[in-house]
């Protein structure tokens, strides 16, 4: 499943906490259209450096997908940033 | 390791026992549980759950004294997909990145992993524990 929503939280020196939740199947969805445009030539592309194109969709894929669950969080006495991907 | 085991073991380290009382002991353990008796004895029972997660912990305190921290946590699927993606990097371009790996001291041929071999070492993953401790800095890599 890919993902769906990602949380940014960033706090700064003052304490003031941003907390966004991106909803990422409404980008995944704006960009629908351009990734069907450009697979044509990724195909080309893959064909052309000799890679199989199937496999290589795949796995993008599956790398896309792989993301869910990511967390990276960083910090210091400053500020402290937190990336979720749901 | 269960307690059974843990127990036989510390009977022959008191003396309590001799090593072949205690491999006979194991075996009957083991055949009880059917686990093959062949079996190694520090082999972790195969309900064990497959890590979901590698996490790398860093804390560093080098920059002005104050502690930064990074905690980074990664799906193994993410991982699975990467090394399936290495795999079909074009000869060409494979042989760039073998060299670079060489000359970094990686003596690895990403196009030799195969997916058999993949889950075999997502699996040998499980039992990685990485601590790097000095007085000002600690990374620490392990699977979840």
């Amino acid at each position: 499943m890919i993902p769906l929503f990602a949380v940014v939280r960033v706090r700064n020196r003052r304490r003031q906490n941003i907390r966004l939740w991106l909803p990422l199947f409404l980008v995944w969805l704006m960009l629908l259209p351009l990734v069907l445009l450009l697979l044509p030539f990724a195909v080309l592309a893959c064909l052309l450096i000799h890679m199989d194109p199937w496999r290589s969709i795949s796995g993008s894929w599956q790398v896309f997908a792989g993301l869910r669950g990511t967390h990276i969080e960083l910090a210091n006495a400053e500020h402290h940033v937190l990336v979720h991907i749901f | 390791m269960n307690e059974n085991r843990r127990e036989i073991l510390e009977m022959l380290a008191s003396g309590k026992i001799t090593s072949d009382e205690a491999e006979r002991l194991i075996s009957a353990i083991e055949d009880d549980k059917g686990v093959p008796s062949g079996a190694s004895l520090n082999a972790e029972p195969s309900s064990k759950p497959r890590p979901k997660y590698l996490r790398v912990v860093v804390e560093d305190t080098r920059r002005n004294g104050e502690p930064t921290q990074v905690n980074v946590r990664v799906p193994m699927q993410l991982l699975r997909a990467g090394v399936r993606l290495a795999s079909l990097i074009p000869a060409d371009a494979q042989q760039h990145v073998d060299s670079a790996l060489h000359r970094h001291g990686f003596t690895i041929d990403l196009g030799q992993i195969k997916p058999e071999n993949l889950e075999e070492l997502v699996d040998q993953l499980s039992d990685l524990t990485v601590d790097v401790d000095d007085s000002k800095s600690k990374v620490r890599v392990f699977c979840e």
